[in-house]
């Protein structure tokens, strides 16, 4: 094992980290808003890069205003499922297992929809910047991994930000924290929940657009995304969207220090095996306590 | 059991009895999926409804048992019944082992932590190809001779299925209703009142999942003698959640609420492939319905039906 093989892995668990976080921070944002774990969470990251793969090769659009289409769709799609579905659940006080199984119904149609109207074939984005690489020691790290970390970086300050400093953010997270306080105080309390969903398919959409010049984006991504999401989410605390920044950044290393140890065929053994020990271990997530209190 | 019962038992094991000599060969086939697909749903549908338990793992179980057979028939070249039974032996194993310490996750967590045991199996189903043939499969796996009969067509294999799941369903009503069952109702209903009785929540959660892994198991093997070939394709995430809607759509509380989620599961996609390649869409947005408007599930939900059109008849005469 050589130093550049390492470093070569390090980048590779990094830019993977950075997808499973936005991903992980999605299924966070509306499991810390709306108590619902969003088994559709990885269908959001399909539909992003989808559209913005339709958007460029088909409409012909410029490739930013293509990517700004593909997130909108992503925080479209997020708007319509809180309001058609999971706003008449709630209404019927649903329980924790119905909207598992709503959203897990759901993740299924959307996947065959892909299926249906797109084909079984992937495709790839353009790399932004470039298919220039940086060569460091050796170890090989393409222009996109350095704008995916860096707009990884950016979406994970700016959701802090907007947690923080924003009037809907703060509102937000009153309505999270106690639904009928928020209220007494004039938040639209489901109204915070729709945008809690804009929100999760906004950094969904995101995630699946970054990852597909790296990846090809088919029919079947969803699914695998959501689990890393998830485990990125629950290695971070679950109710803590920050917390899921590092939990994916955990994922991705863990899953490319196993390729380069045992082999590459057992990532995703390695990466769900780690999300089970965990999840028994440290329920808290591995930030602990002082996880739940940030973000 | 009352006159009642039998007066819609008998005509129900009748039509039992004819139906794979009167349709067509494919929809026996599909038959025999469904008696495959009960045995397998039975196990979920205890884990749900009487511990409310999401397993989102019996695609695993159901490997192992398939596997099992293949292996102990096609390379060892030993009978089957021996491939039953080490199926069920390493899937009760690996339940007890892994539903051990799974087991006191709770709600969600629970629920992804089966999943991600199914995505597991599934990775190691396919990297063992030592032992599973990856996805070339395993192939010839012989069909089952009972006494000298063999059972080489889906009219036949369709009644040694049944009477198998018949028997799982009377293994699962006895345990619903004997004093497990209570303890496991008191568990659902409150874990914290139970306990204080000293029931002793862990183990007898983990004794529902080892029948429950039983159960996939013994599912997993009928597949493998009635398809005579088994690959990883079978063994999925994908599986593990189509398994899980059968209780969901049929009700997981009543056993023949198993038995109309499994005719879901096997029929719908069927009849909705003869309108193309959108068929999978449609099931998705069935199954979408289903937990929307009738979160009991068809047989709950005819339940209230049966219950409002009674209301309404007593109001009327």
């Amino acid at each position: 094992m050589t130093l550049s093989l390492v470093l070569q892995a390090l980048f590779a668990g990094v830019t993977n980290g950075i997808v499973y976080a936005l991903v992980g921070m999605g299924l966070s944002a509306i499991f810390k808003g709306s108590r619902v774990i969003n088994a559709m969470q990885g269908e959001f990251a399909v539909i992003g890069a989808m559209t913005t793969v339709l958007l460029l090769t088909k409409a012909g659009w410029p490739y930013a205003a293509a990517i700004a289409g593909g997130a909108v769709a992503g925080a479209l799609v997020g708007a319509f499922i809180e309001v058609a579905f999971v706003r008449y659940m709630a209404k019927k006080s649903a329980s924790e297992d119905s909207f598992l199984l709503l959203t897990i119904g759901l993740a299924l149609s959307l996947s065959a929809s892909i299926l249906y109207f797109v084909g079984r074939d992937g495709h790839l984005l353009p790399p932004l910047g470039g298919e220039g690489v940086l060569i460091v020691m050796d170890a090989v790290i393409q222009f996109h991994a350095l704008w995916l970390i860096a707009i990884g970086i950016g979406a994970t300050l700016a959701l802090r930000a907007f947690y923080h400093r924003t009037t809907i953010g703060l509102s937000m997270m009153a309505a999270s924290i106690d639904a009928d306080g928020a209220a007494t105080t004039g938040i639209n309390v489901a109204r915070m929940r729709t945008f809690t969903f804009v929100l999760g398919g906004l950094l969904g959409a995101l995630g699946g657009i970054l990852v597909t010049p790296l990846i090809g984006v088919d029919y079947q991504l969803g699914l695998n995304l959501t689990l890393k999401g998830f485990a990125a989410a629950v290695l971070g605390g679950l109710t803590n969207p920050l917390g899921a920044a590092v939990g994916g950044l955990t994922l991705g290393l863990v899953e490319s220090l196993a390729i380069i140890g045992i082999s590459s065929s057992y990532k995703d053994v390695v990466a769900f095996s780690v999300l089970i020990v965990i999840m028994i271990l440290m329920p808290q997530g591995i930030l602990g306590r002082a996880g739940r209190r940030g973000g | 059991m009352n006159s009642r019962t039998l007066l819609w038992l008998v005509p129900c094991l009748i039509v039992w009895a004819v139906l794979p000599f009167v349709v067509p060969r494919y929809m026996a086939d599909l038959l025999v999926f469904t008696g495959i697909y009960t045995v397998a749903g039975l196990g979920i549908g205890l884990l749900l409804g009487h511990c409310g338990i999401v397993n989102l793992a019996q695609a695993t179980f159901y490997g192992l048992g398939a596997y099992a057979s293949a292996y102990c028939t096609v390379m060892m070249g030993l009978p089957s019944i021996v491939g039953f039974i080490a199926g069920a032996a390493i899937s009760m194993a690996l339940a007890y082992v892994i539903g051990r310490p799974i087991l006191r996750l709770t709600g969600y967590f629970l629920a992804l932590g089966t999943l991600a045991l199914s995505a597991i199996a599934s990775a190691l189903f396919f990297e063992w190809d030592w032992l599973t043939g990856g996805t070339l499969g395993i192939g010839g796996i012989p069909k089952l001779d009972l006494f000298g009969f063999l059972l080489d067509r889906p009219s036949r294999y369709y009644f040694f299925v049944w009477i198998v799941a018949f028997a799982c369903m009377a293994v699962a009503h006895n345990l619903v209703d004997s004093r497990t069952g209570l303890m496991l109702r008191s568990m659902r209903d409150s874990s914290t009142a139970a306990a204080a009785l000293s029931i002793d929540l862990q183990t007898l959660r983990t004794k529902v999942f080892v029948v429950c892994a039983l159960f996939g198991s013994l599912a997993g093997s009928l597949f493998a003698h009635h398809a005579s070939f088994v690959s990883t394709q079978s063994f999925t995430v994908d599986r593990s959640i189509s398994f899980l809607l059968i209780p969901v759509i049929g009700g997981a509380t009543s056993i023949p609420g198993i038995v109309v989620g499994a005719l879901f599961v096997t029929f719908l996609p069927e009849l909705l492939s003869k309108l193309g390649d959108i068929h999978q869409i449609l099931f998705g947005l069935a199954l979408v319905a289903v937990v929307v408007l009738m979160p009991d599930g068809l047989v709950g939900a005819f339940g209230r039906l049966r219950t409002r059109l009674a209301r309404r008849g007593n109001s009327n005469g």
